[in-house]
């Protein structure tokens, strides 16, 4: 061959002839050289090319929502809602749907390894060390030295450390999530404590009402159970037996929940409780009644000024709450993250007593309790989990077990729980992904995906009837991992004394037979058996386990108005704009690492694989901001640089953030993508200890860059320049 | 062996008598915007993700997407209603008499908008001629590194470079419940299958079924309410009614 | 550069190279085309006819034919059912892999042979139902050993049958050569 004619083109004339081939026979000999493994002992059940389902429950967030997963030849295919389920009613939401993404993620932790903190890189170890590494953590220091720190799902889990600890004196588990701090679980329970002189979870039907006022709350994006709530606003909407219902909607910047209400009221932020005290005096004056001592003080001339919300506006609203009779108002959202935090709540639960709504359809309730649950619980909030990263500091914690949470990301830059870690000597993480605090963690054992995983989660609101949710693995583990049961169990065993007695089982399932077997007897559920593996059977079968029927427990509501509500405005730092963080509607806490979550549009702004600043677009204008122009948002803490997503319904001296995204960890999906607003909040909580997370002010200051972000409604693409040239 | 022209496959009759076979309803006054039907469907149907730059260029790939718009100024502004947008498999399909490859047929048996991948090549003209809009484009062999694979649909091609891909009304589910009824000896019954989006939908703002079959629950809900057939004057006739309400 | 390349081929060297050329594509061709008409190596010269004339049926090992899309390899426990029975199974050579795979408990990797492209949506159960013998397609297996494709499954081979079986009626015609009968 002489030199014009080069390999290279040699090669590529025989690709022309491979190429011919394969049109010629409809499909290249390549295609025909796949080798198929069949079963070597196929299960009954199955059948060639045939889908097997499983019941099981969904670890997403800690709302415990039934699946059933489509599966085939071991593979898990597709989620879908158990429909059986009371809570989920056969439906899912996004981050339900993408959990598969999260079961097949590139990035998992594969086998259990260890690290110098921080360090990226690993080595691995097989199981019998791991193990004996968790031995000796538990046999070597002084019970009082071990802590574990666990996320809000799952339940079982919590309840086997909890026994652990409650036989063996170490300390008792502490739990946390993003999203809770975000609900301000605390306060909401504060409220209900000192309103009906009874903790609890308030749940609002908001399916029976009429008139809803909603000072905040996201009830249709992640708030405590969004499916359920979801359920609830298509009630309200539903016009077959009676009108339409109506929705208010008062918030500074408008959520998701926001674009749903039929009239939405920017009041500043900070004035949501004066603004409730305002309504409930001109309700009861609408309706010629005597003010209780609730409502006195406040002066709607007043709040009307300070709250910049229109006094006609205010009568209006106050007459058509006081007016109809299923009229309903929720707390929750940025209104509960302030100083006064506690008093919107408890403001905004006394409106309730105006239609009396306690108890009665349409109204306030409180969460029923789940089967196997004696006592309310919720998440630590922030101020307890304060106590918790100064106690780590302070030396206290020795050895720290860390699952389902992700504090580093999650807890306020300002809360330092990174630095903390520097006081714990060893920091042993059960993370299924590699997240920021397993980065910083000393050894990753994983756990199974919650689809590889058995267990319960309780119900903790949203169905009338107590539901203990039920998991069983869908597919077999991908990976080298283990559950975090087993490996407590094995390592109790290992390090003997009062841990090898304190849980006496074989293995994690056996444990959850052991939690199942009061069930047997108690009367009302939806099955029962006679011996505790049928009865396992039934319960792995229908996806847990539930009572036909359940009510609503009813507030103690004697006293909701005989009290003085504090209608002061809430306390910001000093600052140009109002800064509201948001759960990203769609990521939420730990949605980051799914790509398909990252590449559906936010619901309200269509941004998608990235963080923006929300900023009114008159006030854009006067500060020369155009979308996509980079800024940086400066607070006493921190300072982050987003792009400017200039959105029309937030108030000119507001701006707003989603939570979800700038992972510096946590799979290639998630890492160096978009920057996190807690980078930007303070230590400072409200009266109930939860983090006054929309409680500053921010300055912004110009970049001069820009930065595209990718959004569906820019159907044209977002790089102006690049338009139409192959990228 | 048969050529083209022996088939004599019924000519589609484009009268306005002439419904379709499946329909959707979407109530549009109740739909949250909360984009589990988009996930739903990404996962049912192998839909590639195409990452950060290619979903700036608007190459993003949802088979279905929540439009919304902003109406009046600060303080008064407020949200149209969600409004789902998918294929509307039109009995009269702009895009199919512009395909020159015979890709995008429409099928006489299930009367659908097909889109027949490996007759496909990508001359993108169906796209441009798609008032609606729902017609997505592989610009790439987009990327799904292990193990994310295992989780695709053995029931739904994975589409390559240089396909169109559109919703299809989950055509496998049709055909699966189709042969299942087939196979008892029955017909299929209303309710008994529906699409990915409709059945995750927190809100049940969707639903399918036969729109020729006047007991079957769309019938019903067409004939009850006043839903509108978007952009019906320029005769694509689409087979999904939305309900504004409000 | 193009016309450069033109005037070079003119040469009797560069009529030789397209003649090389030529040749190297053809035989390719001819190559991959050869392949695709050859049993492929299999892990077990699996004799599909000794199975057939001791009287089991198709569907003894390949239920899901009559089930659903896929008929399905049967696993090695349903192989082993019978062959641990049968003394020869110890000595035979032909058989060893089976054993060693049985003992080591590894799965054995066959080779498909009947396939059609990702794009194609296959159903045996449609067919099955509709009266279709297995041998209708995969040829027949009494004299088979290894299993062999008797027909390239081309959209030809499957339209034609799919035509005639619908005869005249229309409706059953517009279902059978419907597109997105098969491709979805």
């Amino acid at each position: 061959m002489s030199e014009q004619f080069s390999r290279r083109d040699f090669l590529k004339l025989a690709g022309v002839g491979a190429a011919t081939t394969a049109i010629l026979t409809g499909c290249g000999p390549a295609s025909r050289y796949v080798k198929r493994e069949p079963y070597m002992q196929m299960p009954e059940y199955n059948y060639n090319g045939q889908s097997t389902y499983y019941a099981t429950t969904c670890r997403e967030c800690p709302a415990g929502c039934g699946l059933v997963v489509r599966t085939m030849q071991g593979r898990a295919i597709k989620t879908e809602g158990n429909a059986n389920h009371p809570l989920n009613l056969g439906k899912t939401c996004a981050r339900g749907q993408a959990t598969l993404h999260g079961l097949y993620n590139p990035d998992r932790v594969t086998d259990p390894i260890k690290r110098s903190r921080g360090d990226a890189s690993s080595t691995n170890v097989d199981w019998d060390s791991a193990t004996q590494t968790v031995a000796d953590a538990l046999k070597n220091y002084k019970p009082e030295e071990i802590a574990f720190l666990m996320g809000t799902a799952p339940d079982h889990l919590f309840d086997f450390v909890s026994d652990l600890a409650a036989a063996t004196g170490i300390n008792a588990p502490v739990r946390f999530g993003a999203l809770s701090m975000f609900e301000a679980r605390a306060t909401l329970s504060k409220a209900a404590e000192n309103l009906f002189g009874k903790a609890g979870l308030p749940f609002f039907d908001i399916g029976g009402a009429q008139v809803v006022f909603s000072f905040g709350s996201n009830f249709l994006e992640t708030w405590l159970s969004p499916v359920s709530y979801t359920r609830g606003f298509v009630g309200l909407r539903e016009a077959k037996t009676k009108q339409r219902g109506y929705l208010v909607q008062f918030e500074s910047r408008m959520s998701q929940t926001g674009t749903k209400a039929d009239e939405w009221i920017p009041l500043k932020p900070g004035t949501e409780a004066m603004v409730a005290l305002a309504i409930g005096r001109l309700a009861f004056e609408s309706r010629g009644d005597a003010l209780p001592r609730a409502f006195v003080d406040v002066d709607p001339l007043d709040v009307a000024s300070k709250s910049g919300v229109k006094l006609e506006t205010l009568e209006r609203l106050a007459a058509m709450f006081a007016a109809s009779a299923g009229s309903l108002a929720i707390p929750g959202g940025p209104s509960l993250g302030r100083s006064n935090g506690l008093a919107v709540a408890e403001a905004v639960l006394a409106l309730n007593a105006i239609p009396d709504n306690f108890g009665k359809p349409g109204g306030v309730y409180f969460s029923v309790m789940a089967p196997n649950e004696t006592e309310s619980h919720r998440p630590a909030s922030t101020q307890e989990m304060q106590e918790f990263v100064q106690k780590m500091a302070d030396g206290k914690f020795k050895v720290l077990f860390v699952h389902g949470v992700n504090p580093v990301f999650e807890l306020p830059k300002a809360i330092n729980f990174k630095g903390a870690l520097s006081g714990v000597e060893q920091v042993i993480s059960f993370a299924t992904f590699p997240d920021e605090t397993a980065l910083e963690a000393d050894f990753v054992f994983p756990d199974h995906h919650g689809l590889e995983s058995w267990g319960y989660q309780r119900v903790a609101t949203g169905s009338a009837q107590p539901v203990l949710s039920g998991s069983q693995p869908v597919v077999s583990p991908f990976y080298n991992t283990r559950a975090t049961i087993d490996v407590l169990l094995a390592a109790a065993q290992l390090a003997g004394g009062t841990f090898a007695s304190a849980l006496p089982f074989k293995d994690e399932v056996e444990f959850l037979q052991g939690k199942l077997t009061p069930l047997m007897s108690e009367a009302g559920g939806f099955f029962s058996a006679a011996d505790i593996n049928t009865f396992s059977a039934y319960f792995q079968q229908y996806g847990g386990w539930w009572k036909l029927d359940g009510a609503f427990g009813t507030p103690d509501s004697a006293d909701v108005l005989n009290r003085n509500l504090n209608g002061a405005e809430s306390e910001f730092s000093e600052g140009e704009f109002f800064f509201v963080p948001f759960v990203s509607p769609i990521l939420a806490e730990a949605g980051a690492n799914k790509p398909w979550l990252q590449e559906l549009p936010d619901p309200t702004t269509t941004v998608m694989w990235n963080t923006w600043v929300e900023i009114n677009p008159e006030t854009a204008h006067e500060l020369g901001l155009e979308n996509e122009d980079l800024v940086k948002i400066v607070s006493e803490f921190g300072e982050i640089e987003a792009a400017v997503y200039k959105y029309p319904p937030i108030r000119p001296d507001t701006i707003a953030m989603p939570f979800g995204q700038g992972h510096t960890a946590y799979g290639r999906y998630a890492e160096n993508r978009g920057v996190n607003p807690t980078d930007l909040l303070g230590q400072q909580v409200n009266e109930a200890g939860d983090l006054a997370f929309a409680g500053m002010k921010v300055k912004i200051e110009k970049t001069g860059k820009k930065l595209p972000i990718p959004r569906l409604e820019s159907i044209m693409g977002v790089y102006g320049e690049a338009l139409g040239e192959e990228h | 062996m048969a050529t083209v022209t022996d088939l004599k496959i019924t000519e589609l009759k484009l009268s306005e008598a002439e419904g379709g076979k499946w329909g959707m309803v979407i109530d549009q006054d109740i739909c949250t915007g909360c984009q589990a039907c988009v996930a739903a469907c990404a996962m049912e149907n192998n839909v590639s993700f195409v990452g950060d730059v290619d979903s700036g260029y608007g190459r993003s790939m949802h088979w279905i997407r929540i439009e919304r718009f902003w109406e009046g100024e600060y303080p008064e502004v407020k949200m149209t209603p969600n409004q789902p947008m998918m294929c509307q498999q039109c009995g009269s399909a702009t895009c199919e008499p512009v395909c020159p490859a015979f890709a995008t047929v429409h099928s006489q048996a299930e009367q659908l908008n097909l889109q027949v991948y490996n007759r496909c090549v990508g001359t993108r003209y169906c796209a441009n001629n798609c008032p609606y809009q729902v017609r997505s484009f592989n610009w790439r062999d987009y990327e799904r590194p292990e193990p994310l694979p295992n989780q695709l649909n053995p029931d739904v091609t994975v589409r390559t470079r240089g396909v169109m891909e559109k919703c299809t009304f989950c055509i496998q589910r049709i055909h699966k419940a189709q042969d299942n009824a087939k196979a008892e000896g029955r017909e299929v019954v209303d309710g008994e299958f529906t699409t990915a989006c409709a059945q995750a939908c927190p809100a049940s703002a969707i639903t399918f079924g036969r729109v020729d079959d006047s007991e079957s629950l769309v019938s019903q809900l067409i004939k009850h309410g006043h839903g509108v057939k978007h952009l019906e004057e320029l005769g694509t006739l689409p087979n999904v009614t939305y309900f504004k309400g409000g | 550069m193009i016309k450069r390349l033109f005037d070079w081929l003119k040469q009797p060297l560069g009529l030789i190279a397209v003649g090389i050329v030529f040749l190297a594509v053809f035989s390719v061709a001819a190559y991959g085309l050869y392949t695709t008409q050859q049993s492929p190596a299999q892990p077990i010269q699996f004799p599909h006819k000794t199975h057939v004339a001791f009287g089991i049926q198709c569907l003894y090992c390949h239920p899901g034919a009559a089930k659903g899309p896929s008929a399905g390899i049967p696993s090695q426990a349903k192989c082993w059912a019978c062959h641990q029975q049968i003394a020869k199974t110890q000595t035979s050579v032909l058989l060893a892999p089976l054993k060693e795979h049985v003992e080591s408990g590894t799965p054995i990797e066959w080779v498909p042979v009947a396939q059609v492209p990702d794009f194609v949506q296959f159903n045996h159960r449609a067919h099955v139902a509709a009266g279709q013998n297995c041998e209708n397609c995969h040829g027949d297996m009494t004299t088979q050993t290894i299993a062999e494709n008797p027909q390239v499954f081309n959209m030809g081979f499957c339209l034609d049958c799919h035509i005639k079986s619908a005869g005249e009626d229309q409706a059953k015609l517009n279902k059978l050569a419907d597109c997105g009968t098969c491709h979805y």
